[in-house]
C-alpha cells in the first residue's frame, strides 16, 4: 500500500516519518553535543556530522512535503474536540516549519561563518549568505532557539500520540507503525 | 706588448662577466602584486588562507641561476584564514604560536633551471622554530619593468609542529598544506 487512504498511512509516509524521527533525534543530540564541546578535532567531527545530517533532513523534508501534498493525510478520529483538532493541525504545521527552518538557519550559520564544508565529504555546500561574523552569531542564536522550540513541539507530538493510544484508545499511533508491528 | 694588454683586458672582461652572471641581478619584491597563500584542508575540504605580509629578496639571473640566492621572510602573525574563530585559534601554541615564532624564513643558495622558464630553489624553511629542507619550484616570467615568480609546493604541517597535541591527527585537519605564491619583482638599484 503506497498511497495514504482515509484511515491509514501508506508505506512512503511511514518511511518518511520514522527515518526522519530517528535522524531528528540524532541531530538534536549531535547539535547539543557539538555546540557544548571544547574546541578540538572531536568538536569539528561532531559539527561535520551535524551539518551533513542537517542537509539530509532538508532534502528528505522537501520530498516528504511533496508526498504529503500529493497524498491527503488520513482523517482524524471522530469525537475529537475542536481544540484537539486545532492543536493537532498547529503542531503538525509547526513540525514541518521547524524541519525546514532548522536546516536553513544552520546553513546560514555555516555560510556566514565561512567554514569550508562538504556534505558527507562529497558535495560542497554553496554559501547562501556572505561571510559575516555578526550574521553567524545572530543565526546561531536563532538556530538554537528554534531547536528548543522543536524539542517542545516534539514532546507535545509524542505525548499526544501516546495519549491517543493509551487514553483515547484509538488508532492514531498504530496506523503510523510499520506493517509488521501493527496490532491486528 | 699591445697583444699582451689586449689579452689582459679580455681576461678581465671575461672575469667581470663571469662574476656578474654568477651573482645575477638583485631583485626586490613589489608587495602590491605579490601574494602568498596557504591551503590547508578541513574535513577533506580546502581551507585557504594568506600571509598578508611577507618579503622576498632575490639575486638571480634566469640564464645562469647557479650562484643566485633567494631569501623570503614571512610575517606569520599576518596569517588570515578569513574565519574569525579559526584566526583566533591559529595564534595559539598548538598552531603558529604567534608569541613564540612571529616570523618564518626560507633561504636558498641553490637555484637551478629544470627546463625552459621553470626553476627550483632548494633551501631551508624555518618555521615555528624548526628547520626543514624544502624545494620550491617556480616559473620565471620577465615583463616590462621586472619579472614574476610563481609556483606552488606542498609542505607537511607536522614537520613544523603546526597542529600540536590532539591536532597532530590528520583525519580532521589534513597533513598536507599547499603553498602558492606569486611574487612581482623589480630590479633593485
Amino acid at each position: 500500500m503506497l498511497r495514504n487512504d482515509a484511515d491509514s498511512w501508506g508505506a512512503p509516509a511511514k518511511f518518511f516519518h520514522w527515518v526522519m524521527a530517528a535522524l531528528i533525534l540524532a541531530q538534536i543530540a549531535l547539535g547539543v553535543t557539538a555546540a557544548s564541546w571544547r574546541v578540538s578535532p572531536t568538536k569539528i567531527e561532531l559539527f561535520f556530522w551535524h551539518k551533513s545530517t542537517g542537509v539530509l533532513i532538508l532534502a528528505l523534508v522537501a520530498l516528504r512535503l511533496l508526498w504529503r501534498l500529493a497524498n491527503p493525510a488520513p482523517a482524524l478520529p471522530s469525537g475529537m474536540a475542536a481544540w484537539e483538532r486545532a492543536a493537532a493541525r498547529l503542531s503538525h504545521l509547526l513540525l514541518y516549519l521547524l524541519m525546514i527552518a532548522l536546516p536553513v538557519t544552520g546553513w546560514i550559520v555555516n555560510s556566514a561563518s565561512n567554514i569550508p564544508f562538504r556534505i558527507f565529504w562529497l558535495i560542497p555546500l554553496p554559501a547562501i549568505v556572505a561571510p559575516d561574523k555578526s550574521t553567524a552569531d545572530l543565526f546561531a542564536l536563532v538556530h538554537g532557539g528554534l531547536a528548543a522550540a522543536l524539542a517542545v513541539v516534539l514532546v507535545a507530538h509524542i505525548g499526544a500520540a501516546l495519549r491517543h493510544h493509551f487514553v483515547k484508545r484509538n488508532t492514531v499511533l498504530t496506523r503510523m507503525l510499520p506493517g509488521a508491528w501493527r496490532t491486528p | 706588448m699591445e697583444n699582451a694588454v689586449r689579452e689582459v683586458l679580455a681576461m678581465l672582461g671575461l672575469c667581470a662577466l663571469a662574476l656578474g652572471s654568477a651573482q645575477g641581478a638583485d631583485w626586490k619584491m613589489d608587495p602590491a602584486g605579490s601574494r602568498l597563500e596557504f591551503i590547508a584542508t578541513f574535513e577533506k575540504t580546502p581551507a585557504p588562507g594568506v600571509f598578508k605580509e611577507f618579503d622576498a629578496r632575490l639575486r638571480f639571473d634566469p640564464e645562469k641561476p647557479a650562484g643566485g640566492s633567494l631569501d623570503v621572510t614571512v610575517k606569520v602573525t599576518s596569517a588570515d584564514m578569513n574565519i574569525p574563530d579559526v584566526n583566533k585559534e591559529i595564534r595559539g601554541k598548538d598552531w603558529f604560536d604567534y608569541a613564540g615564532f612571529p616570523h618564518a624564513e626560507f633561504r636558498s643558495t641553490d637555484l637551478r633551471r629544470t627546463e625552459g622558464n621553470r626553476y627550483v630553489a632548494r633551501g631551508t624553511l624555518s618555521l615555528k622554530g624548526m628547520k626543514q629542507p624544502v624545494e620550491v619550484p617556480f616559473t620565471w616570467t620577465a615583463s616590462a619593468g621586472g619579472a614574476t615568480m610563481e609556483g606552488e609546493l606542498t609542505v607537511k604541517r607536522g614537520a613544523f609542529g603546526i597542529g600540536a597535541g590532539e591536532w597532530a591527527a590528520t583525519d580532521v585537519i589534513g597533513a598536507d598544506v599547499k603553498v602558492k605564491f606569486t611574487v612581482k619583482l623589480r630590479k633593485a638599484g
